[in-house]
């Protein structure tokens, strides 16, 4: 009886399961395969696709790179720290998430803005955030910085922190001891929200089309194509924009593997 | 030499101390308490990873209440090994040498690389050092763990539990192992553990922490015969605790509510006290075969009877609860089976007496 009863319930997992995955994998795969090779050749010829997608995938890769700096201090911080205000920090990091996006690229240009205060501040040193590389940049920092301070935070509050008290003991700085033990064991869930951050960031729209409608990130090419020249001339830019996420994210997968595959090896 | 002058640490809502405690140079020291006594947090405190609240550290006469644990050169062993699972065997060893050197060390050029075979030798590891942590057994990583501590060429070296996450065989090896490493080293030990046996294997002194405070240290038999209070005596395994009064008109002979009465060695420190005899100490005889010379004598029924190893222990009730410990030949020769009825004798020098809280 148990185990009937136990059948039904991974079967309706199952179910529901591949009705999710059905979901999510039948736009992209609808899109790729109705677009064909052709399509993406097509895409490739057209220059301001080029330009739009290096475009995309810097100022990403950028984003990530400026997180990664200022973000994995903070999430360490987080790990391993009680402090009064810890909950209401660990609340603001994840403010973005909640944010409707279009929102927060107003919000960026009333601190980034022309007029903002930050603008006004930084406008004599030759930075501008509206129109600007910088502008997307700034978008796609604030709408993904919490994947990598998040996924970072909770990785490194998974090791252990008595190897940080060994390597203490063993000489080593606070500082040393996170770079040669804590940092090691903890890179691959680090990795692994940095590419989520990233992949968060080239498909950002909201933000960056207020801050910096140019130059064109591929999501706001797109959106123009759509608007102006109808489905088929929006599909290269969008065709091409998913493959290069998909093969960056199966590289990043196949990075993150061989810990899991040692890890079930381990409990075996 | 370790030093704890007043020292007071605390986590949360639990603190341990002020404590006092003295480990001589090169000495074996055990805490040894329940768990949740605070013995880690000692440790902790003491290797400088957790702050103390109040109170002075020592270590080598020096005061490192305030140094970085970086720089205390105290050495720190954790029950689990902690191994870094990045690293292999002879990494993770090396990575105290870099210390000892004053400067990171290419561990395969002479002299670490010496050190480090020597360690390997003192230790037994020589055959593990291309391994990684996680192909090792509970006794292999301790032993790693106790060769990379020592790679640092610590002061003194903190074990926490470092036997309790290995199997019986490799506790009894590894415990050859620090007795043998720490007198070649010359090191001064602190070895936390709540394994009574483990630290009389071990100690040349014992210190007793219970809830946070420190109730007794002394020479493992002392404390182990003469325990400062019931909790001690409980937690040591001296299972007869009776309430007694002395009596008046003989400060040596104590008097049980049953009406029974036990003779002591020295006068009774107090009017109500409690009197400790550890069940190994209790002789179990046929009903009215006891010597006739015998100080102390209870007429018991057998209510309870529990094989531990090649012994037996023996639960009676004569009125009052009492236990001894005897072999299994010897339980069989008396043929004892729950409700025969037993003499138990106890020699007056076997019947510790402290005062009642």
């Amino acid at each position: 009886m148990s185990g009937r009863r136990l059948s039904l319930f991974w079967a309706a997992c199952v179910v529901a399961g591949a009705l999710l995955v059905a979901f999510v994998v039948l736009p992209a795969a609808s899109m790729v395969v109705g677009a064909g090779a052709g399509l993406l050749g097509e895409a490739l010829r057209q220059d301001d696709i080029r330009r739009s997608l290096w475009l995309t995938v810097s100022a990403a890769l950028i984003a990530t790179a400026i997180a990664f700096v200022v973000g994995v201090p903070l999430a360490y911080l987080l790990a391993r720290r009680d402090f009064v205000g810890k909950r209401a920090i660990e609340g603001i990091i994840d403010l973005p998430i909640v944010f409707p996006h279009t929102a927060a690229g107003i919000a960026l240009l009333t601190v980034y803005g022309r007029e903002g205060v930050m603008g006004r501040l930084l406008a004599p040193l030759g930075i501008s955030f509206t129109e600007t590389v910088a502008g997307i940049v700034l978008a796609m920092l604030f709408v993904s910085l919490p994947f990598l301070v998040d996924t970072a935070r909770e990785t490194f509050a998974l090791v252990d922190e008595r190897y940080e008290y060994v390597a203490r003991t063993l000489g080593s700085s606070p500082g040393g001891a996170f770079l040669r033990v804590t940092f090691p064991q903890a890179w691959r869930g680090v990795l692994s929200g940095a590419v989520l951050m990233w992949g968060r960031g080239i498909s950002e729209f909201g933000a960056v089309v207020i801050l910096a409608y140019n130059p064109k990130v591929i999501s706001v090419l797109t959106f123009e194509r759509f608007e102006g020249f109808g489905l088929r001339a929006a599909q290269p830019p969008a065709v091409l924009i998913v493959i290069v996420a998909f093969v960056v994210f199966l590289v990043a997968r196949a990075v993150l593997l061989p810990r899991r595959g040692r890890s079930r090896k381990d409990r075996a | 030499m370790i030093g704890l002058r007043g020292m007071e640490v605390a986590a949360g809502d639990f603190s341990v101390g002020p404590l006092d405690l003295d480990v001589a140079a090169g000495e074996y020291a055990v805490l040894l308490g329940p768990s949740g006594a605070g013995k880690t947090l000692v440790l902790e405190a003491l290797a400088g990873v957790r702050r103390v609240r109040a109170g002075r550290l020592l270590v080598d006469e020096a005061d490192v209440t305030e140094l970085p644990a970086e720089r205390r050169r105290v050495g720190l062993v954790f029950q689990d090994g902690l191994l870094f699972p990045h690293l292999s065997v002879a990494d993770n060893v090396a990575y105290g040498l870099h210390r000892s050197n004053g400067e990171r060390t290419r561990w395969r050029r002479r002299p670490a690389a010496d050190r480090l075979g020597q360690l390997a030798g003192e230790v037994g590891i020589t055959q593990l050092m291309e391994r990684r942590p996680a192909t090792l057994s509970g006794g292999e990583r301790q032993r790693v763990a106790l060769a990379r501590a020592l790679a640092a060429r610590p002061r003194a070296l903190l074990l926490d539990e470092p036997l309790s996450a290995v199997d019986v065989e490799a506790r009894e090896e590894l415990q050859d192992v620090l007795r043998r490493v720490s007198r070649q080293e010359g090191l001064t030990v602190l070895h936390v553990t709540h394994d009574r046996a483990e630290a009389f294997a071990l100690a040349d002194t014992c210190a007793l922490l219970v809830d946070g405070t420190l109730r007794q240290t002394g020479r493992p038999a002392d404390v182990l015969r003469r325990p400062a209070d019931e909790a001690v005596a409980r937690f040591l395994g001296a299972r007869n605790v009776l309430r007694a009064a002395r009596d008046e008109s003989d400060p040596r002979r104590a008097l049980l509510g049953t009406g029974a009465a036990l003779r002591v060695a020295d006068p009774l420190p107090a009017a109500t006290i409690d009197l400790v005899v550890r069940p190994e100490d209790m002789e179990v005889w046929p009903a009215g075969a006891a010597p006739a010379d015998a100080v102390n004598h209870l007429t018991a029924t057998v209510v309870r009877l529990v094989l531990q190893g090649g012994h037996v222990l023996v639960g009676a009730e004569s009125p009052t609860p009492l236990e001894a410990l005897v072999t299994a030949r010897r339980a069989d020769d008396l043929a004892l089976r729950v409700g025969v009825e037993v003499e138990l004798t106890v020699a007056a020098a076997c019947v510790h007496a402290i005062p009642a809280t």
